[in-house]
């Protein structure tokens, strides 16, 4: 497919710190250890619905106290903005970012959640409906949007700006490609972007499961071994996904703001690009799958031959990958580029998926291997795909690597990453 | 104001707003805690929560200055006596 004429490479954003919290580990050392085995997080959990029978649901939760989260508000913390505050803290400790050391008119925050606060949401109406007690006076600050978002800059005491992104499975990709662009534009020198999610509600759970795009579990929910590898993302008998929770935080800052702290960059952010299908609420459209990823390609000044890993959206739903296995054979051509989805093992992590998804392929250019895509053993005859399936893929030449996040809504964000 | 009100209205300062226990006397106002007015509210919740009665609207107003944390535990043994099934709502 023919370049966009609108599109000329922008420059390219030092990443200079990352944090996580996520299904497969809160350090990088045990991000790594998992991704690379391919080591699967997901479990059966049951769904405690006074009055309703369902099936349990498979879910990916992260081994974290969200109570041991100071608030810089000083007000009640989702679960989701606790996690938010702990990742952005270890981002910017990597980072070296602390007070006095930046302009705080020159920070930005830039953070993505497809329902930030839902979790604290659920209990409220729970407060309402079902105990009959009253609402708590900083519900509202505890469920909004831009929670996560406004906890962040307190924290930092970021002046330059704190904006939301709310736009399903593609969030956090957006904030992240939206901090770039203000970097680029010269509005801010320095940004703290990711993304969060926690919805591993019951009420939730069960809105996701009615969609039919969660693995059904049957008679396998009491298999443990069994319901871990129950995601099989590009498979031929792939059956949809499980939910997830996690966060992950960036410092994002131009190469001659990290040069001027002597901050070591750990790999650059090289192009970003998001569109809309404008098609339909759900159902996924290649073509506008494939005008992203041409779009990115563009802005970060690289051909597609030049992609040596692709971190697929891959949710293992029927139609959602079989959309990105054609939208990805017209970029790349047959087999042109090695392919993994890392849902597999950590979930559907929604708003948080992009940010930890493009660390799964910060993680790939630093080691110089390949993550696999675990429990899929062949990928889907239908599909042309060069899956890294089986093991994890020895790749020492790796130079850069594209993450795909597709979003209800219709929002496709792409992300690429050079080693620095 | 009853002792054990008082006191519990001192640990819930102490436990669950961080506030400075050197700070708190039956004197103390409500704005010198250093607490805002969302985390006022939350404080004013709380207690309600610990006695498991309501103070009406009308009789206390957390925001306004001068509202001392002796007169909170007074409001708070005046609600527990007037609810129902107290010895004093009995009487």
């Amino acid at each position: 497919m023919p370049l966009p004429p609108s599109v000329r490479p922008g420059a390219p954003v030092a990443l200079t710190g990352a944090g996580v919290v996520s299904p497969i580990g809160n350090t990088l050392a045990a991000f790594d250890a998992a991704l690379f085995a391919g080591r699967s997080a997901v479990r059966a959990q049951a769904l405690d619905l006074p009055g309703i029978e369902l099936p349990p649901v498979p879910v990916a939760s992260a081994d974290f106290d969200a109570a041991a989260v100071e608030a810089p508000s000083r007000v009640p913390l989702d679960r989701a903005t606790a996690m938010a505050l702990a990742a952005a803290r270890d981002a910017a400790r990597a980072a070296g970012l602390a007070p006095g050391g930046f302009d705080p008119e020159r920070l930005g925050i830039f953070w993505g959640s497809g329902m930030a606060g839902a979790a604290t949401f659920e209990a409220t109406c729970r407060t309402v409906y079902a105990d009959r007690r009253r609402m708590r006076p900083t519900s509202v600050v505890t469920t909004m949007p831009n929670a996560p978002v406004a906890e962040i800059a307190l924290a930092f005491a970021a002046r330059g700006a704190a904006l939301a992104y709310a736009c399903a499975c593609a969030s956090s990709a957006v904030a992240i490609g939206e901090a770039m662009r203000a970097i680029r534009a010269g509005w801010i020198d320095v940004a703290i972007a990711g993304g969060s999610e926690s919805m591993l509600t019951p009420g939730v759970l069960a809105s996701w499961q009615a969609m039919r795009v969660l693995v059904p579990l049957g008679a396998a929910a009491s298999d443990a071994a069994a319901v871990a590898a129950c995601c099989r993302p590009f498979a031929a008998e792939r059956n949809g996904f499980a939910l997830g929770e996690a966060a992950a935080a960036y410092v994002l800052e131009s190469p001659a703001h990290a040069a001027a702290r002597g901050a070591r960059t750990d790999a650059i952010l090289a192009g970003y690009a998001s569109n809309c299908d404008g098609v339909h609420i759900t159902q996924p459209d290649a073509s506008g799958q494939a005008r992203a990823m041409i779009a990115a390609l563009a802005d970060a000044g690289l051909a597609a031959s030049d992609i040596g890993y692709l971190n697929a959206h891959g949710t293992a739903t029927t139609a959602g990958d079989a959309a990105e296995a054609e939208s990805i054979a017209r970029v790349f051509g047959p087999g042109g580029v090695p392919v993994s989805s890392t849902k597999a093992i950590h979930g559907h992590l929604l708003g948080a998926g992009g940010a930890v998804e493009l660390l799964a392929s910060l993680r790939a250019l630093a080691a110089g291997c390949l993550p696999m895509n675990a429990n899929t053993i062949e990928a889907d005859p239908a599909f042309d795909l060069d899956l890294i399936s089986r093991a994890s893929r020895p790749s020492p030449d790796l130079r850069h690597a594209l993450c795909s996040s597709f979003a209800f809504g219709g929002t496709n964000a792409v992300l690429i990453a050079s080693r620095a | 104001m009853t002792r054990p009100t008082f006191a519990a209205i001192s640990s819930v300062l102490v436990e669950k707003f961080k506030v400075d226990g050197a700070l708190i006397e039956p004197a103390t106002t409500l704005e010198q805690l250093g607490l805002d007015s969302l985390a006022l509210m939350e404080f004013v919740f709380a207690v309600e929560d610990r006695f498991d009665v309501r103070i009406p609207e009308e009789r206390l107003d957390p925001r306004q200055a001068g509202v001392t944390l002796e007169q909170l535990a007074v409001l708070i043994d005046e609600a527990a006596a007037a609810r129902p099934g107290s010895d004093a709502a009995a009487a």
